[in-house]
């Protein structure tokens, strides 16, 4: 017997992306209660503009402590980009499929999803108590919340490529590490500097706040910024943190222009 | 049936430098359609085999399964160290899976294969990486690797684009790079498929010229997959002629005006 014909608006949806939109618009309709807030009356514009306003003027006369802070957050997120990069390289490359055998790539997948799990502050907090509380404490905290980021992206990229060029390497007589070198690295090398780029500029503005905890750059200034309600050096310090972003923005379309022509 | 004797031999001499043995070979499709099957043939050194047939006829299916990235439905492929052992030219026989012959194989790919982004140049040299090992190429490769790369290049008549990028380069001047590549092999046996599929005719003619050169002079065997039945009779010694309606209908016949 034949089974019956299901009506057409039934067909459409038997379609993985309509069904994940589906999905996601039920998930929109059960998240509306967030949007209540404490459901109190207050004077929401009036709280935001009397708060913001503290911020204004900004109060530059503190910058020789903002900068000496500035220059060791930089320090921290380059050290960190470092670090991330040599170490999620291999652990990628493990994480690829066509790399990788598959119980491999699940192992090194999940182990990454662990790493991303954790947020970086709480990195920082762990390498807090492990190498006390300075700026070494920053470095292992953003290295390991890099390592989760960069694998992924690398591993991304690296799967990417078309796996037949390693393969057509490898039957020309190159080992392993050749065939990667010279058949696959080229081709993921423009993604690889692009994320790592990000990464840099991802872990200055990371390390201007796990400071909060202890592990140096801004954040220990923030803090007590925070404390004595000095909100006009805030901003001065927002100011500076967002030049050195935008620096560090240039300097990666600038090189990113470069790298991937 | 096949015309041909149970197993044809691309030589009049004895097993001793034979270099690639098909025995009994069957490709399939997938599950599918037979391709070839019943395939005996025996490659002797210094020979040019020419693969020919229609298109869907199962040529380059054929050369994937002799280099060992695709498996055979039934028999196998064996090769031959020619030069080894005490004796001096011998081997007792083919014995060696396609897999463990890499390091004597030279490729041409049909789609090239080429690394994109690095230069011509580079990728030529790419043809010596099983000669080192990693630590040695991880920097770069020797001079002598550079020197006989750019030979080989300006010999595919491509040196002026040494430093260009594979991508930046035509497809007929990728289609050389990629034969460069595997004459910097230096190879016991290439496998080219449609080596000069991408090239005008004079230039096919001297690509072919050059890749008989490693036959004559050398004594290595090419097995190239090719369309031109001129180029094959000007070229080739044998012809392994497929049949698409018969997979057991091969035949392998010695070109009429074979050097001796």
């Amino acid at each position: 017997m034949q089974p019956a014909q299901r009506p057409p608006w039934l067909q459409r949806l038997a379609n993985p992306l309509n069904l994940v939109a589906l999905a996601f618009v039920l998930m929109v309709l059960a998240s509306l209660p967030v949007l209540e807030g404490s459901g109190r009356q207050l004077d929401h514009w009036g709280n935001l503009t009397r708060f913001l306003g503290r911020f204004f003027p900004p109060d530059f006369s503190d910058w020789r402590h903002i900068l000496v802070a500035l220059g060791e957050t930089v320090q921290i997120a380059t050290m960190a980009t470092l670090f991330a990069f040599v170490l999620s390289v291999p652990l990628a490359v493990a994480a690829s499929q066509n790399m990788a055998p598959r119980p491999v790539v699940l192992c090194m997948r999940f182990i990454l999803n662990c790493i991303r799990t954790v947020p970086s502050l709480v990195w920082a907090l762990i390498a807090v108590s492990a190498v006390g509380s300075n700026a070494l404490a920053g470095v292992i905290g953003l290295t390991f919340y890099g390592m989760g980021y960069l694998g992924k992206f690398f591993s991304d990229a690296f799967e990417s490529v078309n796996a037949d060029n390693v393969r057509a390497l490898r039957a020309m007589g190159a080992g392993r590490w050749q065939a990667f070198q010279y058949g696959l690295w080229p081709h993921a090398r423009p993604l690889i500097w692009s994320h790592t780029l990000w990464m840099l500029e991802y872990n200055v503005r990371a390390a201007s706040i796990i400071g909060y905890v202890g592990a140096g750059g801004l954040g220990l200034l923030l803090h007590a910024y925070q404390e004595y309600g000095q909100w006009d050096r805030v901003c001065a310090l927002l100011i500076f943190v967002l030049a050195v972003v935008i620096v560090l923005d240039a300097v990666g379309e600038w090189l990113r222009a470069r790298v991937t022509s | 049936m096949s015309l041909a004797p149970a197993v044809p031999t691309s030589t009049t001499s004895a097993a001793t430098d034979c270099i690639c043995e098909l025995q009994g070979l069957g490709v399939r499709r997938g599950e599918g359609r037979w391709l070839v099957r019943g395939l005996n043939v025996r490659l002797a050194r210094g020979r040019m085999v020419a693969v020919v047939g229609p298109s869907g006829a199962g040529k380059s299916s054929l050369l994937s399964v002799m280099t060992g990235a695709l498996q055979p439905a039934e028999g196998r492929v064996l090769y031959c160290h020619g030069h080894e052992g005490a004796s001096g030219s011998g081997c007792a026989g083919p014995s060696i899976p396609p897999g463990d012959f890499h390091q004597r194989m030279g490729i041409v790919f049909q789609n090239f294969l080429l690394s994109e982004n690095l230069p011509v140049l580079t990728n030529v040299m790419c043809g010596r990486l099983g000669r080192h090992t990693w630590w040695r190429t991880f920097f770069g490769f020797p001079r002598a690797d550079m020197n006989d790369a750019m030979r080989f290049l300006c010999e595919m008549e491509l040196g002026r684009h040494a430093w260009s990028r594979v991508r930046d380069v035509s497809g007929g001047e990728q289609q050389r790079v990629a034969i460069a590549r595997a004459l910097c092999r230096e190879p016991d046996i290439y496998l080219a498929d449609e080596p000069v599929a991408h090239l005008d005719w004079p230039l096919a003619r001297r690509v072919m010229a050059r890749l008989r050169r490693e036959a004559t002079e050398h004594g290595r065997t090419v097995v190239a997959v090719m369309h031109d039945p001129a180029l094959v009779e000007e070229f080739a010694d044998d012809v392994l002629e497929m049949n698409r309606d018969d997979a057991a209908g091969w035949t392998w016949r010695p070109v009429k005006g074979a050097r001796p």
